[in-house]
Formats: structure tokens, sequence, C-alpha cells
């Protein structure tokens, strides 16, 4: 086997392995681009959160941001919860402890000034179930399913640098493409630059 | 119908039977010219869209890794990667009404400060004792504070950390300002998920055209797809 054609081969299989990744990647990004047309499909009146229960919790919040985590793991072990969290405060006496999960939407709200906890069931919005799987990534989990994601993540993104690299050489080895292909290249790689300049 | 056998295909000229390289007995032998000349075109507009958008692709996959090791990126750093620099300070020669909305307070600030024309945001601060006005640009953003007790206005630019820069480029969107170019930015974001659909279906179609790769390639869509899913129903 020639390198040619081993190069055309990983990149065929790369992307018949990855493919659903890749799908997933450019379809989720259609709402990321539109945010605001497709957050009017849901402006019915209908409560994107309904409260499962509230109850009296009391639980001390300081003001440095940086033991969110470890409150989060806290209040969800006293609910008998567990699983991948994120934790966000919207303001600085309040904490959302988010579940992290592609099919359900559920979170915590707790309030140190009330002292109360609720927990709160998210309507699943097909546009955010997209926008949810786009945006997931990362190792803050600790968990082994989601530490895989992050790496397949990762794995993706080599197969896009590679696509390219070896794109660019299957490219080059047309010698009838390289003039409309430079020009073409160079075409992408000035708008690019444009935008860069004057955005 | 007489099917397209090698004679007719050594009739071709060096590149285009350069094209047909390895397209396999099946296609040189059953398919129709019309056939064949759709799929030279679907290989050829394939090429020619990853040759135009390769810096938007080059950026989305650089970005992604450095969001999904933030962390690291954050000891690099030896802290936040997002670190400001105070560039100027000055009295604003003006005054704004009471009831001003933020919106347009940033932008006479922007526009007293030669910083309008791009896309920015604005909003009172937690105190709510001063505008806090973000000038989005992709290679040095600029932070505007304004405080109406003594219209000091300070200027602050962002230090350039890669990995912020990276970011910043994956998350630019358009659509959502005044402002043109900002949307022609949303426009060429709009072409690239529109280009890689596109290579999704035509890599599909190049695969089925190379018949010694189908059951591989079948094997290993199938995997994929089942590795995919399994995801999608435990995490």
């Amino acid at each position: 086997m020639t390198f040619d054609r081993l190069n055309r081969r990983v990149h065929l299989y790369l992307a018949m392995f990855l493919l659903p990744w890749f799908f997933m990647y450019a379809v989720s990004s259609i709402p990321f681009s539109h945010a605001s047309y497709f957050r009017t499909l849901y402006d019915d009146g209908t409560p994107q959160w309904t409260q499962r229960f509230e109850r009296e919790y009391d639980l001390a919040l300081p003001e440095q941001t940086e033991g969110d985590r470890e409150i989060g793991a806290r209040i969800l072990q006293d609910l008998g919860l567990d699983g991948a969290f994120d934790t966000y405060r919207p303001n600085p006496r309040t904490l959302f402890v988010s579940l992290v999960e592609f099919q359900n939407r559920t979170r915590v709200v707790y309030s140190a000034d009330e002292r109360r906890l609720a927990l709160q069931d998210g309507q699943l919005r097909w546009y955010e179930f997209l926008q949810g799987m786009h945006a997931r990534g990362g190792f803050r989990q600790d968990l082994f399913l989601h530490d895989a994601w992050a790496w397949t993540v990762d794995f993706v993104m080599v197969a896009i640098l590679f696509w390219i690299a070896s794109g660019l050489y299957m490219w080059w080895h047309l010698p009838a493409q390289r003039f409309w292909g430079s020009l073409v290249l160079a075409a992408g790689a000035g708008s690019f630059v444009l935008f860069l300049y004057v955005l | 119908m007489v099917p397209l056998g090698l004679g007719s295909q050594a009739a071709r000229t060096g590149s285009r039977a350069q094209s047909f390289r390895g397209r396999g007995v099946f296609a040189r032998q059953f398919c129709p010219q019309g056939v064949l000349m759709f799929s030279k075109l679907i290989r050829r507009v394939h090429m020619y869209l990853a040759l135009f958008f390769m810096p938007w692709m080059l950026i989305y996959a650089l970005s992604t890794i450095a969001m999904n090791h933030r962390d690291f990126f954050r000891d690099m750093y030896g802290g936040e990667p997002v670190v400001w620099e105070k560039e100027q300070e000055q009295v604003y020669p003006g005054t704004f009404s009471e009831d001003a909305e933020p919106k347009s307070i940033g932008l006479a600030l922007l526009t007293h400060l030669r910083l309008d024309g791009g896309d920015y945001s604005a909003r009172r601060s937690p105190d709510g004792r001063s505008i806090v006005v973000l000038r989005n640009d992709p290679v040095v953003p600029r932070r505007i504070t304004y405080t109406p007790a003594d219209r000091l206005v300070i200027v602050e630019k962002q230090l350039f950390r890669a990995s912020a820069f990276l970011e910043r480029m994956h998350r630019r969107r358009g659509f959502e300002s005044e402002y043109v170019l900002n949307d022609a930015w949303g426009v060429s974001v709009d072409l690239v998920i529109v280009a890689m659909i596109f290579w999704v279906f035509s890599g599909l179609w190049m695969w089925w055209e190379l018949k010694a790769t189908r059951t591989l390639g079948a094997v290993l869509m199938l995997a994929g797809a089942g590795l995919f899913a399994m995801f999608l129903f435990t995490i």
C-alpha cells in the first residue's frame, strides 16, 4: 500500500467512524448561530422550569465561588441524587446545581438568604438538547463515561486536523487542481483574515 | 448501451483519467456518463469547499481542544486566561440622562473613544455604580467602565492569550447586532455548517462508489453510530 492510498483510506475511514459527531456538531451549530429565532419557538407561555418540590435547607454559601462544586456535591448527596453536575451563581447568594444529562434537564436552586432549596425539572427543548450535545466536554466531572465523551471530543478534533492535512496532501497530488485550489485556498484565508481585522 | 470500458477511458485526457483513478470496475463499466460527471462534481465541490473553509475548520478544531482542556491552559497561564490591562483613563466630556439605557450609553462612549463600528454589550455593574461596556474584537477586546458620579472612563484591553482568542472565535456569532459585518460573519458560519453537512453526504457518496471500501466502511460507520448512541443514552 502506498502512502497516498493509506492517506486516502485513513481520511475515509476516520470520517465513517466519526460521522455521527461531525454531523451533530454541524446541525447543533444552527441554534447557536440563530439563537434569537430559536428562543421564539417556545414563547407560548409554557414555563421552562416546573418545581418538583421545595424545602428548607441551610448551608453556608461563601462569597468565593471556588468551592461551589463541593457545595453542589453536598446538596445533591443530601437530596439523594448523584451523577455529573455543573454549578452556576446567577447572583452571589443563589446557587444553581444542574445535573448534566443529554436527555433530561434537572436543577436544584439554593437560596442562601431564604435558606430554601427547590428541585426543578426543565422542559426539554429540542434545540437546547442539540446545544447541550454541542457544548458537552471537559474533564471536570471525574466520571468515567463523561471523561470518555471528552476524549472522543478530542479525537474528533484531532481527526479534523488530520482531515485538513490529508486533504491538502490529496489536493496537492492533483496537479490539474493546484491552480484553482490555490486561488480558493487564498480566497478563504483572505476572507478569514479580513474578518479578524474588521469585526 | 455500450458499457464504459477501459477503451473509452483511455481516450480521456490525462487529468480526467487521473480523476477516475481508484474508482473501481463498477464505475467504469456500469455507470452512465452523467453519473460519472455528477460524481466528479461531487468530488470537486467536496474538495474546493474544504480548501475555502479550512481556516474556519482549523479554528473550530483548535478552539475545541482549548475549551476541552481549560484547566491545562489555566495552569499554563498561572491563572485565568482573561486578563485586563489598563490602556487609558479620561473624563467623559458630557453627561447622560438618569434613565439612559446602558446600551445607548455604551454606544456614546464607544463613539467618543473611536471604538464604535463593531459588536458590543453594555450593562450596569452589580453595585449599580457604573456602566460596563464590552467591545467585542477578535484579537483585542476592550472593557470600558464608566462611572457617572465622576464621569470617569477607564479603558482596559484584554491581553492576548491564544486559548482566549480561540474560544472567542469559536463563540462569535452574528445576527444579534445592527452591524452588517457581524451578520456577514454569521453568514460565513452558516455556510460552514452547510459545508459540513455537504461533506457528510458527499463523503458517503464517494465511499459508496469505492466498492472495495464498503464492508470496512459500513462496519466503522455502525461502530461509530453505536458508540454515539451509547453515550446518548448513558450520560
